[in-house]
């Protein structure tokens, strides 16, 4: 295998993806949407919320940012990477090409990653500032909520972005079952007694969260797996659902649209 | 050596409907045009070719090997896809030269080949316009450029006249003759039946997956000659003309579809068109235009699936 060509081939593909994902309309309609937590904390700022601290910060982000934000900037854009392609028809200018399917869905993957990180990190970067800035705190003094919210974001990101691809080219219409397993199943696994929250992402993302943040909303989350063993979870998961994918889309067959 | 495609009972299913129904045929080397109505399985050959469905049963050969997840197959050929949907939020020299760089080529000579096929297809004055803005005629021709610039052997064309300005036609059809020329072979489909019989002889028809017919355009003609040919002859005097013709013993019927028109069907349509000119010049008859309907594609592909 010619190892430089793969690597200019991973970066045609890998630039042509973040430029989709940022570029065009559907990247400012998720900037918007990656934008809410800084939003929210400047309104809060704005209308001199009393209680606005990084306690606070924490309350609304977890909900917020967690549980919707993420959830749904990463299920919009991993559902682009392939499924959006095959539907316009545009899929056939990549499959044309000496790269082999797996590879090109990886090199999306790869794309999808970065513009993930690009939408989702500055925002909560700057509401942290706008928070500390608020409640008069020094930038470091909290870093330890900020390192654990990036922590999960960039794992969050990955494992959830890995499943809707997966998704994506396993259904003709990913985001139904995407929208199902990221509002419903993840918001009320929690609430299942048992074993049954583990068969969630989030359980892992606020196991990290309670781990790492010494006080928090999360000090009383129901777990006893530490911030690293939720961590090696969420990778393991997150390579498992990628394989899948790849091993999906190259046995897929990409028929006449009726 | 092989023909370029070589095709032997290839069936393709979707569900319980057959888009391939044992396909058999060898496509030479040249031009070689695909003619079927919609649904007839042009795409799904296609596709099948360019290794994005597998067939079910038989075999499809490009270049002598299987096209199913065959990367290095690719190299060797450029596909236009009939969608019109391109990356729409590129230019098109971006365009054409991200797909090349896909195909290996590093990226100053990506860029200097992709503009070399634009200009080509006609686009060099359009090249940093981004593909949203372009026109049907120029999406195809756009598609065609990405199809040429990696210099393949086999370009595989589905429907790259379907929307085209007569501008645009004319660009296609030079650059397909000219690639043909230089020694690559082209499988094109189209239902701009005349187009294909400006571009070569070799025509294959496919009807409900099957082939029904191939070969020369004249060997498909022959296949009808027990189906009388009709001409259209446009007259002020239609009445004296069918006379005049009525004694011909090859002519089987005459009609007057209006009342400027003649509508005659003959068995020996040689003969009707050697005999013609004498009939209308000894009796003085006033003819004004003649038009066969039946002399082109579209009637021999209706006379032959009934």
């Amino acid at each position: 295998m010619d190892v430089l060509l793969s690597v200019r081939q991973a970066g045609v593909v890998f630039f042509l993806t973040l430029r989709y994902l940022l570029t065009t309309r559907r990247g400012i309609a998720t900037a918007l949407l990656g934008g809410l937590p800084f939003l929210l904390a400047v309104a809060l700022a704005i209308g001199r919320v009393g209680t606005f601290d990084i306690l606070l910060f924490q309350t609304l982000m977890v909900p917020l940012f967690l549980q919707v934000v993420l959830v749904f900037v990463t299920l919009v854009l991993a559902t682009a990477l392939i499924r959006e392609e095959i539907e316009d028809t545009t899929i056939h200018y990549l499959l044309t090409r000496p790269v082999s399917k797996p590879a090109i869905a990886l090199y999306k993957y790869a794309g999808y990653f970065v513009a993930m990180l690009v939408l989702l990190v500055p925002p909560l970067c700057l509401a942290y500032v706008v928070t500390q800035g608020y409640a008069r705190d020094p930038l470091g003094a909290d870093l330890d909520v900020l390192a654990a919210f990036l922590a999960t974001t960039v794992l969050g990101g990955a494992a959830y972005g890995a499943l809707f691809t997966f998704l994506s080219v396993l259904l003709r219409r990913p985001l139904p079952a995407g929208l199902l397993f990221g509002f419903v199943w993840e918001s009320i696994v929690g609430s299942i007694p048992g074993d049954v929250p583990k068969l969630s992402i989030i359980h892992y993302l606020k196991s990290i969260l309670k781990d790492i943040v010494g006080v928090g909303p999360l000090s009383s989350y129901p777990t006893d797996i530490s911030a690293g063993v939720a961590a090696a979870v969420l990778l393991v998961f997150t390579a498992v659902a990628l394989v899948l994918a790849l091993v999906v889309f190259q046995q897929s067959e990409f028929k006449q649209k009726a | 050596m092989s023909a370029p495609v070589e095709a032997q009972d290839a069936s393709k299913w979707y569900g319980e409907v057959l888009g391939l129904n044992g396909f058999s045929a060898s496509f030479g080397s040249g031009i070689t045009g695909l003619v079927g109505p919609n649904g007839a399985g042009k795409s799904t050959l296609f596709k099948c070719l360019i290794g994005q469905l597998r067939v079910d049963q038989g075999s499809l050969r490009l270049l002598g090997e299987d096209p199913w997840n065959n990367v290095d197959l690719k190299r060797r050929l450029g596909y236009c896809p009939e969608s019109n949907q391109l990356y729409g939020w590129l230019t098109a020299e971006t365009f054409v030269e991200a797909l090349l760089r896909l195909n290996g080529v590093k990226p100053p000579d990506a860029r200097k080949a992709a503009r070399e096929s634009l200009e080509t297809v006609g686009l060099t004055a359009a090249k940093d316009r981004k593909l949203r803005t372009f026109s049907r005629g120029m999406r195809q021709r756009a598609k065609l450029a990405q199809a040429l610039a990696h210099g393949p052997e086999v370009l595989i064309l589905d429907e790259p006249l379907s929307g085209a300005d007569p501008v645009a036609r004319v660009q296609i059809l030079d650059t397909i003759a000219r690639f043909a020329h230089d020694g690559g072979h082209v499988l094109m489909s189209t239902h701009v039946l005349y187009e294909v019989e400006r571009l070569t002889k070799n025509i294959v028809l496919i009807h409900n997956g099957k082939s029904i017919a191939s070969g020369d355009v004249q060997a498909i003609r022959a296949l009808i000659d027990a189906h009388p040919h009709a001409v259209r002859i446009a007259t002020p005097a239609p009445r004296d003309v069918a006379q005049a013709l009525a004694g011909l013993d090859h002519v089987a019927s005459i009609e007057f579809p209006t009342p400027a028109e003649v509508l005659v069907r003959t068995r020996k349509p040689d003969a009707f068109y050697r005999d013609l000119p004498g009939i209308v010049l000894d009796r003085g008859l006033d003819v004004r235009g003649l038009e066969s309907p039946d002399d082109s594609l579209e009637a021999v592909f209706r006379y032959l699936v009934g």
